[in-house]
């Protein structure tokens, strides 16, 4: 049975992430390395990449994370793009 | 020439009241109006409606906005909607607005859109209940689309969904999830009509430049995907501005 926990914990980590309320998050990608779980993609605040790596190790704590999730920024355009 | 700021899957919660401000406040210097397209909040509660308020509303240039799938997230969608609207911003929803900037007129129609896939791939409205509710209610909303862009006659005409409306700006997301992301019917509304230029948001791992089959160029302007406040993309630049005669 904890094969079987293995074969299916990048969905359980998926799932977690985007049905837990305090996390909602759909876009964070989860890959396996061994036995790492690398996380991606980006969140608008610091506070909820750290939220996601708590939720995730309270969940699962035998499971090494490693968190590659940047914080997406807001800064003004500097260029215009023309439509035609 | 309009010029127009765009950006979607802001999800505003309180942590985020501040973020974007400082950009936004220079909007007029770079833009006649800003659309958001969908997932404005993070859960769709009233709370995170009032912050989004806050942060995108009481700004010198017209703010309409869609609603995402996170909004509709607490079921509170009307409620959220209500909030945005007090704070002066304009939710469509199956509906067009005209904007008056600088002599012309600047049509957007809205909605949010919803899931389906594209050709060769795509639900069908056959077999479980389920199933046809899924695909009637993908088009029903790209009926409404369509009727939203043919309601008005304008100088220029923008789509804003937060669902795809073509998979190319998909590119990045995983080809399993596409029929989440977007559908062909939203596509086939945007070509139904003068379309100049289609936005939507919803994939963060896609790409930002597309084109539906009728020939609109699409952006994707999800915020991961354009990664800053927002974009400004220019529209009848061919026009001169009726003001500018006027001065002549």
């Amino acid at each position: 049975m904890s094969n079987q926990l293995d074969d299916y914990l990048e969905a359980q980590i998926q799932r977690l992430l985007s049905e837990d309320g305090r996390v909602a998050e759909l876009g964070i990608t989860v890959q396996r390395r061994e036995h790492q779980v690398v996380l991606g993609g980006e969140v608008e605040s610091p506070q909820r990449r750290d939220e996601i790596c708590r939720r995730i190790n309270a969940r699962f704590p035998d499971v090494e994370i490693t968190c590659d999730i940047g914080i997406t920024r807001a800064q003004a355009p500097g260029e215009v793009e023309e439509i035609s | 020439m309009i010029r127009i700021a765009a950006v979607g899957d802001v999800h505003v919660d309180s942590d985020v009241v501040g973020r974007y401000r400082p950009a936004l406040e220079e909007l007029p210097d770079r833009a006649d109006a800003l659309l958001v397209a969908g997932d404005l909040t993070r859960h769709g509660t009233v709370d995170e409606a009032r912050c989004f308020a806050q942060e995108f509303g009481g700004l010198a240039v017209p703010v309409v906005v869609v609603l995402g799938n996170h909004d509709h997230q607490s079921d509170q969608q009307d409620r959220v909607a209500g909030v945005l609207t007090e704070a002066g911003i304009t939710v469509l929803e199956g509906e067009a607005t005209v904007l008056e900037l600088h002599g012309h007129r600047l049509g957007i129609a809205g909605v949010k859109g919803f899931g389906g896939g594209f050709a060769g791939a795509c639900a069908s409205n056959f077999g479980e209940r389920e199933m046809k509710d899924f695909v009637g209610t993908t088009e029903a909303i790209s009926a409404r689309l369509a009727d939203a862009l043919q309601s008005v006659q304008v100088d220029a005409l923008v789509a804003l969904t937060h669902y795809a409306p073509v998979p190319e700006t998909l590119v990045g997301e995983p080809l399993e999830i596409y029929p989440f992301l977007g559908c062909y019917q939203l596509g086939r509304a945007i070509d139904s009509a003068p379309t100049a230029l289609a936005l939507h948001g919803h994939a963060h791992h896609g790409s930002e430049r597309g084109r539906t089959p009728g020939g609109v160029p699409v952006r994707n302007v999800a915020h991961p995907v354009i990664k800053q406040a927002y974009n400004v993309y220019q529209l009848l630049s061919e026009q001169v501005d009726a003001e500018l005669v006027g001065a002549g």
